[in-house]
């Protein structure tokens, strides 16, 4: 596996006028009420991860978890107060302004919650303006951004100015603009969340269709867990500035690592986040099965119907079509109601 | 006790009043003290006790401690002054080449500076002086008077009035369509018909050069203290004393440092001018949300792209609102900098009032107030005109408005030259209405005075005896009557009441810090003016307010009259009061009062206006009366903004105040005009300025402090 | 190639402005054009535009300058003015002196005109209180001349601060029970001297001769301790051993012109001029009184005087 193109090693964010010398000799978790009496507040506590090439990693966590801060650590829009990040093994923090912004201008696009497009430009010239800042010529720029605007659904609202577009349109924008230099990582601040929830939706489908296509190392911030769920590779759950757990969305719900975790994961529908692997049985008997076959990558809610009209079980297969294990209908009964009853 | 622990704040109050009360009635006035006019000043009346401060002797009436400090701070002015005089004169010799004696000078570095800078003002002056009427001088100053001599044809013929007048209404009509290109029309025309081109070109000619230099001067620092708040710390309190510094005060250092002239003038309007841009700037650079800033970085900006291509682009409405008061203050200041020599409407003004000619004056004064509510809708409409998109417009579509102007250029040409056939007599109409040739307004002014004195004389003088022999003389009594001890205990006691240990100290030391300069007597005057112009202004403002709050049309109308009359050089507003009053203090009180109000007006109805529907809603579903609704509901939360409105209306009524000494009130203001006709009134000026700028400041900090504290009790936004 | 357009545009208005500065730099102290101060009355602007038509006759090139009337000898001295050519005795006297002797001044003539300056009454006065013009007559009857705010004492109206009359210190010199109005200008004078004549009311008010007054009313000025240069240097002269100013104003002033140091050799034509020229009472008067009764604007009282007066000034521009 080649060597992961975000890397964190105990990065921490104090506010506060002593925060350096506070940190001096800190490892581990600090303690955030110890901070807070000097007068400090911690934004980001310890956070160690890596993410490689291809990769989505969505940070989860609600407002003041310091998911917001962690991501601007890792674009260095704020320089973190201790530890280490590395960007395709550049040592981030030991940028020079000049080679950081370079590294913005061709590795780095972010999308942000208010959308931040420029007033007094339009929609063109906005995704348009990376590619000026860096000195691409004028008609260059242009004929790229058309290109942007037609890949993000702006076709025919090229001229229109911001404030003539409805929400939905601007972050389109937004991620035009993101996307217009072409960067290898991206990171994405709460994109949707200033949105309507059938927008919201809508713009999902249209990022998970743009991310199958364009296979880019993102970061994605987010305080809405189902979101996190839906878009994740793997998914880092923050509470007041410490990753309280690191996994995949599958493992999150099925193994919540602390009782905060399992306060989200309660009240996941589990059809919608576990695969069909997660809840099959190995095969024991090969005569008594259905005809149905399903992947073993199947969401359970996709095949959910399917499964429960046959009578027998039914086999999984892998990628390569070989048979690996059984799923019996009761059990997938079981995951789709059997999982909330306390709830009930 | 109960009560006590109850009420404390208002057991704090009593208590305070009780010991300021027995202070005043407990210490004497001092024998041989005579109410101002026998005043404590540096003057050579060997009657005087005196002492010395670094080799200079200044001289004061010794009195109890209690009832006057002596004027220790009496030295600073003079010191001041010599210290300003040894820059300019002695500090750092420099030699130069002169190119007329073709020889080197020397001449210290500062006066070389200050020349350079005068020289170039008023060469910028100049060219768009001649620009608008015409001249040589800008010729002359690219070739010479010789080469002038031999070739007389070579001078710049000034646009004719037709021209401007087309030009303004094109602009007129291309910010903000039919309504501006009619009135701005209609201004040049009037301009141009009642005679006053030249003096109102002369007064544009000057706005022109000071308000963009202001402009760059406010961005340039507004955007350093953006980026830094070491900046920002040091150019606040600088911004706050040359906002409440009276206009006057800035004139004597200016002419003693640049000479007289327009240039001298311009310079005063640009240090006027400067401070609400650099704030407008530094409030629309914050605005910018930091989610765009970040957006800009990431595009990988570097600083510079960073300023330019997004903060200022983003922050432009309140950019361009910034502009608007730059250009403001440049006409408020019109006839102030005519102070210190810069010609123009102002000029002419401050001379038809030099010789109570009422009519000539209200003549200037309606030109500079025509042009002052021109270039502030003007600037205004450009703030808030959103950009457009031309890319699919054709040559002409874009360049429509250019095309037309060019339009005009050439007709506006034709008819001058077509005016040049038909005025045989040597004046050219269509080319520019000379002073003394156009319609002139004033017999019938002079008439409308007449008949007003005629008419209204008894009545008047009666209202006014009455004023001065039963209001104000026992105010000023009273004022004066307060031992120098009791004034600190109520004005530190107050402080301490609304802003704990802190506030009691900044107060104090305001205060302290005119008690001890050589005008407290002074002060007290200008303080009882002033306290007598808020009382006023601020129950009249209150009332209309309240009134006009009630419904929407009349709040947009209130609204609408506040606004122009905001635009009102603050000088324009002592022309009618002389008319009805003639010179009188009475007239100055009633210039501050109706000038004082219009903060106090904006505020109460902005306040009222501004309480959450939703509360009114609970209100009604409560049942209140509309009374009920004012007082109990509106009032109480809108109180803290109305009492910000009384703070602008403070700062409105000494500025109001100190003008007045035009007229001939006996106070701070007086003094600083006499520093304007002293050699050496330079510290004078600029120390006296700096009194009245502290009584403004204390008041400031008290208000502002208290009424901080109450927004945050009642969970208010800031406004 | 829109970048280049406006990087050379930057460029080239840059250095037309680092050019325009030096230019203005190297032109702005060449003499060519003389430079008349003018003040806040009318004599003095009437004089001053007369003066300047008459340059223009002699070739010479004129630029007006608003001055205050108290600084613009210090300005004179340093070059910033040329020609100052109503210099009061009473009122600038001290100025002018102490900018004289600083060097920098020619003095060029004493006017005809004779001057005085202060307290002034109009005739009907006298017969409410004998024994004007004395001054120690004009105290006695103090009380006649109070108002409402002024505790009971005399008021007499003086003229504004920044003429620089010694009233209070006279006042507080010589005992008297008087208090100084000043008001802020020449025309709130005469205002106030037209209501208190229209209704016969006693009035004391500052004036000056010549001016047009003394066509209009009939009147006197009210006589002090004669004047004596030492009244005014010297405390222990005069009636208060211990005051200065115990006097009256000079009551034969003078009223002179002066110029620059440097106006023979840069203007000889207009130095010429100069040295002819001369103003009478008569001409003073009759200056302010075209402004200040005939309603005309400043230009056209220049005009008008310089017409009635051509056998006069046609002598000076010989």
């Amino acid at each position: 596996m080649s060597a992961p193109v975000i890397k964190c090693e105990s990065v921490y964010k104090v506010f506060g006028i002593n925060a350096k010398k506070m940190l001096q000799g800190v490892s581990g978790n600090v303690d955030a009420k110890s901070f807070q009496d000097a007068g400090c507040i911690v934004g980001v506590n310890n956070a160690s991860f890596e993410v490689s090439k291809g990769e989505m990693l969505v940070v989860m966590g609600l407002s003041g978890s310091g998911k917001s801060t962690l991501l601007r650590c890792i674009s260095r829009l704020t320089d973190a107060t201790a530890g280490k990040i590395y960007i395709e093994g550049q040592d981030l923090l030991a940028l020079k302004n000049k080679e950081l912004i370079e590294l913005r201008r061709n590795k780095m696009g972010m999308v942000f919650q208010s959308f931040a497009l420029l007033p007094h430009k339009t929609v063109l010239e906005n995704i348009a303006f990376p590619l000026q800042i860096k000195g691409i010529k004028t008609e260059d720029s242009i004929s790229k951004a058309v290109e942007m605007a037609k890949l993000v659904g702006l076709e025919g609202r090229e001229n229109y100015f911001p404030r003539e577009l409805s929400g939905g349109q601007q972050q389109r924008v937004g991620i035009a603009r993101s996307l217009a230099v072409e960067p290898d990582i991206w990171f994405l601040d709460e994109p949707f969340s200033a949105l309507d929830p059938l927008i919201r939706k809508e713009m999902q489908d249209e990022f998970l269709r743009l991310q199958g296509a364009l296979k880019k190392t993102i970061m994605f911030v987010t305080h809405d867990f189902d979101e996190a769920l839906r878009l994740a590779d793997r998914i880092a759950i923050m509470k007041d500035g410490i990753i309280e757990q690191l996994d995949t969305p599958a493992n999150i719900v099925l193994s919540p690592a602390t009782e905060y975790v399992r306060k989200f994961t309660q009240e996941v529908p589990r059809e919608k986040v576990l695969k069909i692997e997660s809840v099959m049985d190995p095969t024991s008997d090969t005569k008594n099965l259905s005809d149905l076959k399903v992947s073993k990558d199947a969401i359970i809610e996709t095949v959910a119907e399917k499964i429960l009209g046959q009578e027998k079980p039914v086999s999984v297969v892998d990628s390569n079509n070989k048979v690996v294990g059984i799923v019996k209908p009761s059990k997938v009964i079981h995951t789709v109601f059997g999982g909330r009853k306390e709830n009930l | 006790m109960e009560i006590i622990k109850k009420y404390p704040n208002s057991f704090q109050w009593l208590f305070l009043l009780i010991v300021f009360f027995g202070l005043c009635f407990g210490i004497d006035v001092p024998e041989g003290y005579k109410y101002i006019r026998s005043i404590a000043e540096y003057s050579k009346d060997p009657n005087l006790s005196s002492y010395n401060l670094f080799g200079i002797e200044v001289r004061y009436y010794a009195y109890d401690t209690l009832w006057r400090l002596p004027p220790l701070l009496g030295w600073l002015p003079i010191w001041v002054n010599d210290s300003l005089f040894f820059l300019l004169n002695d500090w750092m010799p420099i030699e130069f080449w002169n190119a007329d004696i073709k020889e080197f000078q020397t001449r210290p570095l500062i006066l070389q500076i200050t020349r350079v800078i005068s020289a170039t003002m008023l060469f910028l002056i100049e060219f768009i002086r001649e620009i608008l009427i015409g001249g040589i001088k800008t010729v002359v100053a690219f070739t010479s008077w010789d080469w002038i001599d031999a070739n007389p044809w070579a001078e710049l013929p000034g646009i004719p009035w037709t021209i401007v007048t087309a030009g303004a209404f094109i602009l007129g009509y291309k910010l903000n369509g039919k309504g501006l290109a009619i009135f701005s029309a209609i201004t040049m025309i009037y301009i141009s018909v009642f005679g006053q081109w030249k003096p109102s070109m002369e007064t544009l000619s000057f706005v022109l050069v000071a308000a963009p230099i202001s402009f760059l001067l406010g961005l340039v620092l507004g955007i350093w203290a953006y980026r830094s708040k070491r900046v920002e710390g040091a150019l606040n309190p600088i911004l706050n004393v040359m906002q409440t510094m009276p206009h006057y005060s800035y004139l004597v250092p200016i002419m003693v440092i640049f000479g007289v002239g327009d240039h001298a003038g311009a310079i005063a309007t640009i240090i006027f001018a400067t401070p609400p841009m650099v704030r407008l700037t530094l409030l629309g650079l914050r605005k910018v949300s930091p989610d765009v800033v970040h957006a800009g970085k990431m595009s990988g900006c570097n600083d510079f792209q960073l300023l330019f291509k997004v903060l200022i682009p983003t922050a432009r409405t309140d950019i361009l609102i910034g502009v608007n008061q730059v250009i403001m203050q440049c006409l408020a200041m019109a006839v102030i900098a005519s102070f210190i020599g810069a010609k123009g409407l102002g000029w002419n003004l401050l001379l038809a009032l030099n010789q109570l000619r009422i009519g000539l004056a209200l003549e200037a004064g309606i030109c500079i107030t025509l042009i002052a509510v021109l270039l502030d809708k003007m600037s205004l409409a450009w703030a808030h005109k959103q950009t457009d998109y031309f890319a699919n417009l054709s040559f002409f579509e874009r360049h429509r408005y250019g095309i037309f102007f060019v339009g005009a250029v050439v007709v506006g040409l034709i008819f001058a030259s077509v005016g040049s056939f038909y005025f045989k007599e040597g004046f050219n109409y269509l080319y520019e209405v000379p002073h003394n040739k156009g319609i002139s307004g004033e017999p019938f002014w002079n008439a409308g005075v007449d008949w007003i004195w005629d008419t209204f004389f008894q009545t008047l003088k009666i209202f006014n005896t009455w004023l001065i022999q039963d209001v104000l003389q026992p105010m000023r009594a009273a004022f004066l009557r307060m031992p120098v001890v009791a004034t600190f205990v109520l004005v530190m006691g107050t402080g301490y009441i609304v802003g704990g240990i802190r506030s009691a100290l900044v107060v104090g030391g305001f205060t302290l810090f005119i008690a001890l300069s050589p005008w407290w007597d002074r002060a007290l005057v200008t303080a009882y003016m002033a306290t007598f112009g808020v009382i006023a202004s601020g129950i009249i403002g209150i009332i209309v307010g309240s009134l006009a709050a009630q419904n929407k049309t009349s709040t947009k109308i209130v609204l609408g009259i506040c606004d122009t009359l905001q635009t009102f050089p603050s000088f324009v507003y002592l022309i009618p009061v002389m008319m009805l009053f003639g010179v009188t203090d009475t007239s100055v009180l009633i210039a501050v009062i109706v000038y004082a109000t219009i903060p106090a007006t904006r505020y109460t109805i902005e306040g009222l206006r501004s309480v959450p529907p939703a509360l009114h809603d609970a209100a009604s579903m409560s049942g209140v009366t509309p009374m009920q609704r004012l007082l109990k509901i509106q009032f109480p939360l809108a109180f803290p903004h109305i009492m910000l409105g009384i703070n602008q209306t403070v700062v409105f009524a000494l500025f109001m105040v100190i003008i007045g000494a035009f007229i001939g009130t006996e106070d701070l203001g007086q003094y600083i005009l006499k520093a304007l006709s002293d050699v050496k009134g330079g510290g004078k000026g600029l120390i006296l300025g700096l009194c009245v700028a502290f009584i403004g400041l204390a008041v400031d900090n008290l208000i502002r402090t208290w009424a901080n504290k109450r927004k945050k009790l009642l969970g208010l936004e800031d406004y | 190639m829109k970048n280049t357009i406006n990087y050379t545009a930057k460029l080239i208005s840059v250095f037309l402005l680092i050019l325009t500065i030096f230019f203005v730099e190297a032109k702005a102290d060449k003499s060519g054009v003389i430079k008349i101060a003018i003040h806040n009355w009318s004599s003095q602007l009437v004089g001053a535009t007369v003066i300047g038509e008459l340059m223009k006759k002699v070739d010479e090139k004129v630029e007006y300058v608003l001055m205050d009337s108290q600084t613009v000898y210090q300005s004179m001295a340093d070059g910033d003015i040329d020609i100052v050519h109503e210099i009061w005795e009473t009122q600038f006297g001290e100025s002018y002196n102490k900018a004289l002797s600083g060097g920098g001044i020619e003095e060029i003539l004493t006017h005809d005109a004779v001057t005085r300056m202060g307290w002034w009454y109009p005739e009907y006065v006298e017969k409410e209180c004998p024994g004007l013009p004395e001054w120690k007559a004009l105290n006695k009857c103090s009380s006649i001349f109070a108002r409402t705010d002024s505790n009971g004492k005399g008021v007499y109206i003086g003229g504004p601060v920044e003429w620089s009359q010694h009233d209070a210190e006279r006042i507080k010199a010589l005992g008297m029970n008087f208090v100084v109005k000043s008001l802020s200008s020449a025309g709130s004078i005469w205002k106030e001297l037209d209501q208190a004549v229209k209704n016969e009311k006693p009035i004391v008010v500052f004036n000056w001769s010549p001016n047009f007054i003394g066509a209009k009313y009939k009147g006197k000025f009210v006589d002090f301790p004669k004047h004596d240069p030492k009244c005014i240097s010297d405390a222990s002269w005069g009636i208060n051993p211990k005051k200065l100013y115990d006097c009256d104003n000079p009551i034969n002033g003078y009223l002179k012109l002066a110029v620059n140091d440097d106006f023979k050799k840069n203007h000889p034509k207009g130095y010429k001029l100069i040295k002819h020229m001369n103003f009478s009472n008569s001409d003073i008067d009759k200056m302010a009184n075209y402004v200040d009764t005939g309603g005309l604007a400043i230009p056209e009282a220049a005009e008008e005087w310089l017409k009635d007066h051509k056998d006069k000034w046609f002598i000076w521009i010989k």
